[in-house]
């Protein structure tokens, strides 16, 4: 397994560096002049074009700029995000936390309802219940994430005044940023617990609330699919038939013999999906003005912010090379009778 | 200039805001975790401003923008100062006297300013304001020139140059003209220019910020010395202290800047020279979404926001809050521009690249006619009116209403289709008229104002002939610069803030071919060219106005482009919020304003 | 072969019949098909334009104004339109779905079947290079490719094939890796036919079947992706008929003045509702065939 594992990882610099130099091809069909585009946004600025394209080697041979690019990024050196306004190793530390926050609370519902709604599916296959949770997650799954994100703006923060959009409010960022405040993990939930503000807490829960809901409503959808299909071929089994023929009750079988093994696909699935979810959440963030890793991306690689978009791509495809390796190890875990090869 | 003494006066609208809203509370308290509003301050000593803007960097010598140099503008200061709201008064700041022939310290060919440094000032660190330090500044300044940054401001007045480089690499001369331009002597620096600059300064009013050598040093800054100044020309962003720190003079000192929550919090320097201000604190906080701006203000926890006039309708009836409405601004955006010598090759705005009906040649522009039939073909009052909510009045000329030269009595083209009709009809001898033509009209995508102008123009001229044909279509920045900067396309959309306020600010990016839009434009006219320079130099006002009326009148004979609008904004605050004066010129004006006047009640 | 899918037909239609979601599925799949055929009844456009598919205004106000009787479904801000721009946006919503299906799959075509049919090192450099694209979040990579070339409609139709056909390529290589090995395969070789033969006569009829049950039921899912990029800003030009571009202007109008918060719900709910509308008839259909193809659930 070990060697698998290894074997794996080893894959990683290979996938790294085809998606940096896909993007950075990409990027390298425009002219030197779009590409300081990020640098030139004043027309007062503009007798400095060719100023800017020579200190960033912009003409420079395709080659010449990625290895500059590759020597920077091995000594540490992502470079510095116009979008961001900050360096993007900075950028990283600062957005991905609150994309993770984002992303777990969203997949803890996902996970719960989607296999609840996907087993009543089956167990009461092609009864209202199942037609039902099938069409619950079917809209889900038809609705565009930023209408549901504007729909539920619009109830909740418009008429409501319940759930803003953001991270916190200015009260709690007066409390984080007062002094008094030490940033462990960069997640305000969990930061704020452990600084003992319940009020900073319930303050970022009340802003987590409405983009998280949309993403699950969204996402839930392949879940319910999942279970329920997986669910449905348990209980087409010989084994539950033979338990069910044995007298136990519905429930026993059920929860003891074919959830468990339906389960399977779903645990695999979801560690893919929760690497799909930190890369889902681009309209979602920017929907919510939610200061994540998706909302900056979405504005770097508009604005031909190159070095942001490049962090970027390095960090989502090293985060789904790991995520499939998770997936790949735990099918083998929950069943043996896999190998690896 | 009276007229803008007018600006202070609270206009009607913003009245009847206050008087309409005191009665009911907001019970709305989003963003302030329960929070309500009352009509009197929460906080007396610590001032809110939320904009949309991101800092770029704190290095005075580096930032080119408004977010960024309102913050400095606030915790360093400058040699002189605007008094007030007057754009053309000057007080003393760092110097002791503002120079001029009068008082002796200005020569009489215009060309050496004395300033004598007033004593005591003290930075925030340590330290006290010496005229060395005044001189390492504005070398320092001068000689920082990153590629796109301010530094030319004051660097082509005083040498004559306009870069430290050629070809990428570090000019000598630039160092041995700046260090002999800007001299100390005695308690006094001399600044002396390589020829007579009118509106120098207003430019040292905004672009002289007074740094601490020691300080710079200590923070891997350029030591002053001829031998390490081309390790700090054109330097990475974040190489200096000055990216994020500060050690100035004005009356605030950065307390921390965020980046993260894009936030700058100031504190007030207690030993600043005039006296404390009278604000503790202050918050300038990024919120990129308008109707959480809203909320903070609705809830008193922002004192002020930024808010343009698409949203003035989303803030009314919203008590305790005033909009001080119709302040003028100073710049001339948007405007329109044709391409005299359009780059025909492999641009797709061309059409067949001929006057065939199918396209535009590249001389399609140079045929006056054709500037003045598209002159006449623009419904100037209905843009202000639909798309501007009736807000500002009609441009005619490219020098805004207010400043000094601006000629009230201006001639300039009206909107009148059948005027249009008859010069499309002379233009390129009757070809035009007869096989009509095709090119596009692009605009950068997301400016609203300026797609409904190209769609305007198009709506107005397809009209006359249905040979016409008008594509309008949005184009991303990085295009738009590409293509604009290539000569490549016909016409387009623009708009200009001036560095300083000074009518030379505006004739030369708009008329001398070396200017900023006629280089693009490939505009070249020899009288322009020689009277721009002439003005620049001419110290004699009167002579110095009658130069900016002709080139006025050139601009209307020649139409090398089209001039709207000159614009309005207004300033929403908390009506607790005293002391506040408008001043164009400020950064971020009327949004922002230097914070050492105000106060809460 | 043309038993094979007669087969399949009647029982797919059957097994659609008893479904009654699947059903509605089907009708609005056709309504909106009818939208778009009748698209020039339905909303005329004006008389003198050249582009029909450029929502006309009414003035240039940026203030939407609610629905009324000259204007069904209200304008949203600059004054499109909106039920014109819903009923030309179908065609648009139809345009993208299709175009980015069949040239994704024809693109994966090509990579899988290529990659599956010769195997070796050809296979694993195509196979490495469809890891690659997949590596990136398809959207960040959709975005990234029309802000390179420029927003239009046709680079969306180009970015979302580009991020799509991977899923086919590993879909039809896996199928061509079970035929290939199938006798009548082996025999054709045996018998000297050559590689492209094989692979036309043989090899892609046999694998093709599932592919273009699969690409059916992926429209839904385009046509949600491209209106995010619109979305973005990334779409068709400013008042072109799109719906995803027609969501993306009413998001400066999500609360209105203080007092009535809900006075823009158009500009909202109709683009949304109508692109919704559109996915889930897709989806539903999409569901039905998929339970359908799923062998476990016989």
């Amino acid at each position: 397994m070990a060697k698998f594992i290894l074997k794996r990882l080893a894959m990683l610099p290979l996938v790294l560096f085809g998606v940096t130099v896909l993007l950075f091809g990409l990027f390298n069909t425009l002219s030197p002049e779009m590409r300081a585009s990020i640098y030139v946004k004043d027309p007062r600025q503009l007798a400095a074009l060719d100023e800017v394209i020579r200190k960033y080697g912009l003409k420079d041979p395709f080659h010449k700029q990625y290895v500059r690019w590759i020597a920077r990024v091995a000594k540490g050196d992502l470079g510095y995000s116009e979008t961001a306004k900050m360096p993007v190793t900075e950028a990283i530390r600062s957005f991905f936390p609150a994309t993770i926050e984002l992303s777990v609370l969203a997949f803890i519902p996902i996970m719960v309802i989607g296999v609840w709604l996907g087993t009543l599916s089956a167990v009461y296959r092609d009864k209202w219940i199942d037609h039902f949770s099938r069409f619950v997650a079917i809209t889900g799954y038809s609705l565009p994430s930023f209408v549901l994100g504007l729909l539920l703006l619009m109830v909740f923060y418009g008429m409501l005044k319940l759930f803003p959009p953001g991270r916190y409010s200015l009260a709690s960022d007066l409390i984080i940023n007062g002094g008094n405040y030490a940033a462990y993990t960069g997640m305000v939930t969990v930061d704020s617990l452990l600084n003992g503000r319940i009020g900073v807490f319930f303050d970022a829960l009340k802003h987590l609330i409405l983009p998280a809901s949309s993403l699950t409503y969204i996402t839930m959808a392949l879940l319910v699919r999942i279970t329920r299909s997986s669910m449905l071929e348990e209980l087409g089994k010989d084994y539950v038939r033979t338990a069910r023929a044995k007298g136990l009750p519905e429930s026993v079988v059920i929860n003891k013999h074919a959830r468990r093994n339906a389960w399977i696909p779903v645990i695999t699935i979801a560690s893919i999906l929760f690497v799909q979810l930190l890369g889902g959440v681009l309209i979602t963030e920017t929907v919510f003005a939610y200061p994540g890793i998706g909302r900056w991306v979405a504005q770097a690689a508009v604005q031909l912010d190159i070095p942001g978009v490049m962090g970027v791509a390095l960090l989502t495809s090293t985060l789904f090379v790991l995520g499939n390796l998770v997936a790949d190890i735990l099918y083998a875990v929950v069943d043996p009778r896999i190998r690896f090869q | 200039m009276s007229r803008f003494k007018f600006t202070f006066a609270i206009p009607l609208a913003a009245a009847l805001f206050l008087s309409s809203g005191c009665g009911k509370k907001d019970s709305s308290s989003p963003a302030g975790g329960g929070k309500t509003a009352s009509q009197s301050s929460k906080n007396k000593d610590t001032y809110v401003h939320v904009t949309i803007s991101d800092i770029d960097s704190l290095d005075p010598a580096w930032s080119y923008d408004t977010a960024s140099h309102m913050v400095i503008e606030n915790l360093y200061e400058f040699l002189v100062a605007y008094k007030g709201g007057s754009i053309t008064e000057l007080e003393p700041q760092v110097a002791e006297k503002v120079p001029s022939i009068e008082n002796g310290l200005l020569s009489p060919d215009g060309r050496t300013y004395t300033f004598p440094i007033r004593k005591g000032i003290k930075f925030h660190k340590g330290g006290e304001v010496t005229p060395e330090d005044v001189r390492y500044s504005l070398i320092r300044f001068m000689l920082f020139d990153r590629a796109g940054g301010p530094s030319s401001l004051l660097l082509e007045p005083v040498t004559g140059l306009d870069s430290t480089r050629k070809d990428g690499k570090p000019l000598d001369a630039a160092y041995d003209k700046a260090a002999a331009a800007v001299t100390v002597e005695g308690d006094a620096v001399v600044l002396k220019l390589h020829k007579p600059f009118a509106p120098m300064l207003t430019v040292l009013a905004s672009w002289s910020p007074i740094v601490s050598k020691e300080w710079a040093v200590a923070g891997a800054g350029w030591d002053g010395t001829k031998e390490t100044w081309k390790a700090h020309n054109n330097p990475e962003k974040t190489a200096e202290a000055f990216y994020d720190q500060e050690n100035g003079s004005g009356p605030f000192l950065l307390e921390r800047w965020d980046k993260k929550t894009k936030e700058v919090v100031l504190t007030r320097f207690d030993d600043y020279w005039r006296g404390p201000a009278k604000l503790k604190r202050a918050h300038i906080k990024g919120v990129d979404e308008f109707q959480t701006r809203k909320l903070m203000l609705a809830a008193g926890d922002a004192d002020s926001i930024y808010a343009d006039y698409l949203q003035q309708p989303l803030l009314k009836n919203l008590p305790g809050v005033e909009l001080i409405d119709d302040l003028p601004r100073i710049d001339m955006n948007p405007s329109i521009y044709f391409v005299f010598d359009i780059e025909t090759k492999g641009n797709p705005n061309v059409g067949s690249g001929k006057l065939d009906g199918k396209g535009v040649p590249a001389d399609f522009f140079a045929d006056v006619n054709v500037r003045k039939a598209f002159a006449h073909s623009f419904d100037y009052e209905g843009f202000i009116r639909d798309v501007n909510r009736g807000k500002g009045t009609r441009a005619v000329s490219f020098i805004p209403k207010g400043l000094f030269g601006f000629n009230p009595e201006q001639a300039h083209y009206e909107y009148d289709i059948a005027k249009a009709e008859s010069y499309f009809k002379k233009a390129h001898g009757g070809k035009l008229w007869q096989n009509g033509f095709k090119f596009t009209l692009a605009y950068n995508a997301g400016n609203q104002p300026r797609e409904v102008i190209a769609n305007m123009i198009k709506r107005a001229v397809e009209s006359i002939n249905p040979k016409f044909q008008i594509d309008t279509r949005p184009i991303q920045w990085s295009t738009y610069l590409d293509m604009s900067n290539a000569s490549k396309l016909p016409m387009f959309i623009m708009g200009w803030a001036p560095d300083f306020p000074d009518p030379h600010n505006f004739a030369f990016p708009f008329l001398h071919s070396n200017g900023n839009y006629p280089r693009l434009q490939r505009y070249k006219n020899a009288e322009a060219d020689k009277l721009v320079t002439a003005a620049m130099t001419e110290t004699d006002a009167e002579k110095r106005r009658a130069m900016y009326y002709r080139l006025q009148q050139i601009a209307y004979e020649d139409v090398p482009s089209l001039y709207i609008l000159n614009s309005v904004l207004y300033r929403t605050q908390r009506s607790w919020v005293k002391g506040y004066v408008y001043n164009p010129i400020h950064p971020d004006s009327p949004y922002s304003c230097p914070l050492y006047y105000l106060s809460k009640e | 072969m043309r038993e094979r899918l007669r087969e399949f037909s009647a029982e797919t239609w059957k097994r659609l019949k008893r479904r009654p979601l699947s059903l509605v599925g089907l009708g609005l799949i056709l309504a909106f098909t009818s939208i778009a055929v009748l698209a020039p009844i339905l909303a005329p456009p004006e008389p003198n334009s050249r582009d029909y598919y450029l929502i006309p205004q009414d003035g240039y106000s940026p203030d939407p104004v609610r629905p009324s009787r000259e204007h069904v479904f209200g304008t949203t801000e600059q004054q499109f339109d909106l039920y014109y721009g819903i009923v030309w946006g179908t065609r648009t919503a139809f345009k993208i779905g299709v175009a980015v299906v069949l040239v994704s799959m024809l693109l994966g075509m090509v990579v899988g079947g290529i990659g599956g049919f010769y195997g070796g090192w050809v296979d694993e450099t195509l196979m490495r290079f469809t890891d690659i694209v997949m590596a990136l979040p398809s959207i960040i990579l959709a975005v990234v490719i029309v802000t390179v070339r420029g927003p239009s409609l046709g680079n969306v139709i180009v970015a979302l094939a580009a991020v799509s056909w991977p899923t086919y390529a590993r879909l039809i290589r896996g199928d061509v890796l079970t035929v290939k090995q199938r006798e009548f395969v082996l025999a054709a070789r045996a018998l000297g036919a050559s590689d492209r033969r094989i692979l036309i006569r043989h090899v892609i009829p046999n694998s093709i079947y599932p592919v273009l049950v699969v690409a059916s039921l992926d429209t839904g899912a385009i046509v949600l992706s491209a209106a995010a990029l619109s979305f973005l800003g990334l779409g068709a030009p400013v008042g072109y008929a799109d719906w995803g571009q027609l969501i993306a202007m009413s998001r400066n109008w999500i609360i209105g003045a203080s007092g009535s918060p809900l006075d823009y719900w158009h500009t909202v709910a109709f683009p949304g509702g109508a692109i919704f509308l559109f996915v889930l008839g897709w989806n539903l259909l999409g569901d039905a065939f998929r339970d359908i193809l799923d062998p476990r659930q016989k």
